[in-house]
């Protein structure tokens, strides 16, 4: 039975703690929809209405071009020139205008005089017909139209495909785990070595070295950047082997990670009851062997809850990548190619938000699957009274 | 640790083995419009480099990088280097820390002269020579100040000339849609009096003549720089607007305060703007130029690099849909000519070597030029160019009004000190059109360039 | 594609591999290199020798990457800090005097401590009331994974995010931010959330918040979990409230995990920059030390001297929480 089912038995209201969750989960989730959404509307859409209407058909102002010259036909005494405003897109036109500062000045269907014997009429499917009693000049085809379309809600795949088939897409993201899983791992093995010594090992020096440690998070990541990479050149010289490797890039994000793990674990790790490791001395195990055979087993959930941030922190990271592994094609992450897609100068929100989706599905995979490691009741056989 | 190296390096080989076919967007001697002339001696004197490699670092991506690597492949072709090219989103941070760190690339183009001149100034970027000067001072409109924008002290003191201009930007333009214009009856104006009357006409008719935006996330503010820029250049002669880049002229100076105000009579009316005074500073600059095409219009008129037409909404015609005027000279100072604001691209040797040579010297073909100018948003001051190899008539206009400037300055926020043109002159622009008085914020970036040792 | 996918995998396993080879083989070295055979006196030598050397074999890979990534960086950082933009000449303390009469800097200050008041005890605060409340549902993990999500999303997707949600158009357009369109719908008008001072600092916490809630309720939900059973057990059968058991059993048993989890965020605030970069880089009188220490180290070819010094600042900024730590430690290692 689970600790909610008690609690509930015991009195809280069931109903208040569900809407309690509910209302703060989609205060959480609504900035996510809304970019959700987007990656799915038209690009020119994103910046001319919320993205909360995209699913409410919509009467648009539009500008629409009537054919040119080359169209116009003799009909009796009128020239024509005819065809369909819409080119394609969908909708239905409500009213049309020829002045962009009163797009709705007619009905659909209705006729609209334009002066010198020329005039107008547009359709609610879009069917124009453009008529002059004397010939069509070049002064006065083509003329822009203005529109009142309503329009179904409209979306469309086309962002993700921009995206999915981006080049060099599929090699980035081979990269991308190359270099994520080995820069997570690792980590957490060194880390956790560390904090078990730093908990249950008496040494000289060791709340100093703690100190240290949580000291070091805040170091700011920018600032080591050229000192390391100017080491990394050195070496990478003197071993005559490129400076800029997966074995370098794995560990530069241990390393960058190390204090925040080494922080966490410790704490999870000094907090494990204490009868356990003295009863396992007891009985004559080493240090190696209670680390392997408790320590490590029973720290599972604050190994996958860390687990979880270093993945994602090294799937998102462009800078360190950028530095240690280089910017050359073969070698971008996924973060680097999704950034390449968008122009010189940015801006284009389709992209991102799109591309915002394709990298969240990997973090979001790690998530999942690490959830379930994040068990109650580990502990629960092996403390007698608590 | 060096089996962990040495496997990072045999992955390493095994991705980087695939080096693609060189693929040439215009066949070499079918269209007459293009110099092949100039490619085929190009490749007489280059094309024993056979199996060199040339990084290049720039800062095109996404489209661009589609299309310089249509000219990088003309390069390739000729001398038979195989060129990486890359780009990142933090080119500036890259730059810097690659530099620094000792591992630059071959080739490092960048569009700002202060992040360069500050290279060059330690000693990471090799100078191209006299001749390279000269060059570019005879064959580019307005050679000089050309010249200039790539002359910085090197490491001992000496002014050298280091960076070689490649693609130019024109700011001084104002984007409209003719139909607009012509529907409500406005004329294209000739002067600054002209303009600003217009401004007012489009008031008193109803509407709002101008879209101003000056977002631009962690670059917020840079495109109020380019107005007053643009107004310093109508308001002062030349030399004053070189003074002001170099803080001979000090920021705070009435002139430049005039220039600011110059600036604020459009930007810092509620009316005046679309959104109001309030949007200007929040709005983004590759969101603003959307309103001139709303129906109705949210704007008339949108000042702007010529970049930006990438940023308006898809399948618009130029020419035919939007077009753009010059932002004209005040009638009141005929002794300052027609000048004319711009910006570029700068193209440096940060790791020396034969190849890197080569293509520099590539970049005083015609062709490496025509073949960009063939596709879309490129710009050249070289006068060796067929002009007619431009993609269309805009650009083609852009291309000589470029070319035939009296008066052609660069981006003065380019110039100046990167704290100062990427810095505090960005953040005062910000907090001018958010209430302050011009001369509080002139004072405020003349305070920050003090600070500056 | 194949062989890049195969030899990755290779590579893979053999860092992995190498890396836990290393602590095995170690620890077997040093049990074979002093044998607890032999004679009583030899023997009792070696055990203690080993239980010296012991630690430093588990600690040997941290300490040693620490050492080269971290504190040599911090070292060349604070040399830094007393020479002039281009590392050249010693210029003493006046990179810190500068910091202290500029304008900028005290703004950062200032901006900080708010930071630094608000966004871990509300990180910490929300993340503990979701995990508590989640625990009890049966869509607990769904809604868990949700208010995960914002981690998951690289920074740059988050600016598109909140620009959909701050975003300003004058008054009586059509509003693409949410927020805006929500005033808007109200009667009100609409603002330029992000250029109101003081306040703006809120709107951008908010988003910090927004992401570093998952990180605290991942955190605290699996030290829930480690509640042993018997406990809660035991208070249901004396009869204890839920409200009780919250804050009764549960919260003084993750309490270590609550500092854990307050002072980790503390110190990530300290360094976040990237959400004020890209979404005022500062203006408006957002700046915060992280972002100012960025643009000095970076724009226009930067001013290494400067940045130091500011890097200093922030690193000193987490003395006390140091501190606290420490006492903390040796609290736990007394009832040990």
């Amino acid at each position: 039975m689970s600790i909610g089912k008690r609690l509930a038995r015991i009195g809280l209201p069931r109903l208040i703690i569900n809407l309690t969750v509910f209302v703060v989960v989609a205060l959480w989730v609504m900035p996510t929809l809304g970019i959700f959404v987007s990656s799915f509307r038209d690009k020119d859409q994103l910046t001319v209405s919320g993205w909360w209407t995209a699913f409410s058909s919509s009467e648009r102002n539009e500008a629409g071009r009537l054919g040119g010259l080359d169209l116009m036909k003799q009909e009796g005494p009128i020239y024509v020139i005819s065809g369909n405003v819409l080119e394609g897109r969908g909708g239905a036109v409500n009213a049309f205008g020829t002045k962009a500062v009163a797009p709705r000045a007619y009905k659909a269907g209705t006729e609209a005089d334009l002066g010198d014997g020329i005039k107008l009429s547009i359709n609610s499917d879009g069917a124009y017909r453009y008529t002059s009693t004397a010939p069509f000049t070049d002064d006065n085809t083509g003329r822009r139209v203005y529109l009142a379309v309503a329009t179904p809600p409209v979306f469309t795949m086309v962002n993700y495909k921009n995206v999915l088939t981006g080049e060099g897409i599929g090699q980035s993201f081979v990269n991308s785990l190359t270099v994520a899983i080995p820069a997570t791992v690792i980590p957490i093995l060194v880390a956790a070595f560390a904090a078990y010594a730093l908990s249950w090992m008496s040494f000289k020096g060791r709340t100093l070295l703690l100190a240290a440690v949580v000291g070091l998070i805040v170091v700011p990541l920018q600032m080591s950047l050229i000192p390391l990479l100017r080491l990394y050149n050195d070496v990478g010289t003197f071993l005559g082997v490129p400076s800029k490797t997966y074995a370098g890039i794995w560990l530069a994000h241990t390393a960058f990670g190390l204090p925040l793990a080494i922080y966490l674990l410790r704490n999870y790790i000094v907090g494990l009851p204490k009868e356990i490791i003295e009863s396992a001395r007891v009985d004559g195990a080493g240090d190696f062997e209670i680390f392997t055979k408790i320590v490590l087993p029973l720290s599972f959930p604050a190994l996958a809850s860390f687990a979880i941030f270093q993945f994602l922190w090294v799937w998102n990271d462009l800078l360190v990548a950028m530095v240690f592994l280089g910017t050359e094609k073969d070698k971008l992450v996924l973060t680097g190619a999704l950034n390449a897609l968008l122009g010189s100068r940015g801006g284009n929100w389709e992209i991102l938000s799109a591309s915002a989706f394709v990298s969240i599905l990997v973090p979001l995979l790690v998530f999942f699957s690490l959830q379930r490691y994040l068990v109650r009741g580990l502990l629960a056989g092996s403390v007698k009274g608590g | 640790m060096k089996k962990l190296l040495l496997l990072g390096v045999a992955v390493a080989a095994l991705a980087g083995g695939s080096a693609q076919a060189v693929d040439l967007k215009f066949k070499p001697g079918e269209d007459s419009k293009f110099n092949w002339a100039s490619y085929d001696a190009y490749k007489k004197a280059h094309g024993d480099l056979k199996g060199e490699t040339l990084t290049i670092f720039g800062p095109w991506r996404g489209e661009d990088e589609k299309l310089v690597t249509t000219v990088l492949n003309y390069f390739s072709e000729a001398t038979g280097v195989t060129v990486k090219y890359s780009s990142s989103e933090n080119y500036e941070q890259q730059i810097v820390i690659d530099t620094q760190a000792g591992s630059p690339p071959n080739i490092a183009i960048l569009p700002q002269p202060g992040l360069l001149a500050d290279l060059a100034s330690k000693g990471f970027l090799t100078p191209l020579g006299d001749d390279m000067s000269k060059w570019i001072k005879d064959n580019y409109g307005a050679g000089q100040s050309w010249v200039d924008l790539g002359t910085y002290k090197g490491k001992d003191g000496k002014k050298a000339f280091f960076a070689f201009p490649y693609k130019a930007d024109l700011k001084s333009l104002v984007w409209y849609v003719p139909e607009n214009f012509k529907e409500a009856g406005y004329k294209v104006p000739a002067t600054m009096e002209d303009l600003k009357a217009l401004t007012e006409k489009i008031v008193k008719d109803g509407g709002t003549p101008w879209c101003i935006g000056l977002g631009s996330g962690g670059a917020t503010g840079w495109p109020a720089t380019d107005w007053v820029e643009d107004l310093m250049l109508r308001t002062t002669t030349p030399e004053n607007y070189d003074k002001w880049t170099t803080n001979e002229l000090k920021f705070n100076d009435p002139i430049v305060e005039k220039a600011i105000d110059e600036f604020g009579w459009f930007a810092k009316n509620d009316k005046f703007v679309d959104g109001g005074a309030k949007a200007v500073a929040s709005t983004d600059f590759r969101d603003s130029p959307k309103g001139l095409f709303g129906v109705p219009p949210k704007c008339y008129m949108h000042r702007q690099a010529s970049f930006i037409p990438s940023f308006f909404p898809d399948g618009t015609k130029l020419g035919k849909d939007a077009d753009f005027f010059y932002f004209p000279p005040y009638a009141s100072h005929p002794e300052l000519g027609k000048p004319v604001e711009g910006a570029g691209t700068l193209v440096t040797i940060a790791k020396d070597s034969k190849a890197a040579r080569a293509f520099v010297a590539f970049l005083q073909t015609p062709i490496a030029h025509e073949v960009w100018m063939a596709q879309s948003g490129f710009l050249t001051p070289y006068k060796g160019v067929n002009t007619a190899a431009y993609a269309n008539d805009t650009l083609r206009k852009e291309g000589e009004l470029l070319t035939s400037a009296t008066t052609f300055r660069f981006d003065g926020s380019d110039l100046m000190p990167g704290k100062i043109g990427a810095g505090a002159f960005w953040t005062g622009m910000v907090d001018y059109v958010s209430g302050k008085s011009s001369a509080q914020v002139a004072d405020q970036i003349q305070k920050a360039w003090d600070g500056l040792k | 594609m194949l062989s890049q996918i195969v030899s990755a995998l290779i590579v893979m396993v053999v860092g992995v591999f190498a890396a836990a080879a290393y602590f095995y083989l170690t620890n077997r070295i040093l049990d074979l290199a002093l044998p607890d055979t032999g004679d009583v006196v030899k023997a009792s030598r070696n055990l203690r020798t080993r239980a010296m050397i012991r630690p430093w074999l588990f600690l040997g890979p941290a300490v040693l990457l620490l050492a080269i990534y971290l504190v040599y960086p911090v070292i060349a950082t604070l040399i830094l800090s007393f020479y002039g933009r281009d590392a050249q000449e010693f210029v003493g303390a006046s990179n810190y005097i500068w910091a202290i009469n500029d304008a900028g800097f005290r703004q950062s200050i200032f901006n900080n401590i708010l930071w630094l008041a608000v966004v871990p005890a509300a990180c910490t605060f929300f993340g503990l009331i979701i995990a508590v409340m989640t625990d009890r549902l049966p869509w607990g993990n769904f809604a868990k994974s949700l208010v995960f999500m914002p981690m998951a999303i690289s920074f740059v997707g988050a600016s598109v995010i909140w620009k959909f949600i701050y975003d300003y158009r004058g008054e009586g357009q059509i509003q693409i931010g949410i927020l805006n369109s929500i005033v808007q719908y109200f009667g009100g008008k609409p603002e330029v959330w992000l250029a109101i001072p003081f306040w703006n600092n809120f709107f951008l916490m908010v988003i910090l918040i927004w992401i570093q809630t998952g990180f605290a309720m991942v955190i605290l939900s699996a030290a829930l979990r480690g509640i042993p059973e018997e406990t809660i057990e035991a208070a249901v059968i004396d009869g204890a409230s839920g409200w009780q058991i919250f804050w009764k059993i549960m919260v003084p048993q993750i309490w270590g995990t609550i500092a854990t989890v307050w002072t980790t965020i503390t110190i990530l605030v300290l360094k976040v920059f990237d959400i004020v970069l890209t979404m005022t880089n500062g203006q408006w009188n957002t700046e915060v030390l992280a972002n100012l220490m960025f643009g000095w180290m970076f724009q226009g070819g930067g001013d290494s001297g400067r940045s130091a010094a500011i890097a200093v600042v922030l690193m000193l900024a987490v003395t006390p929480i140091m501190i606290w730590n420490i006492r903390r430690a040796n609290e736990e290692m007394k009832g040990r």
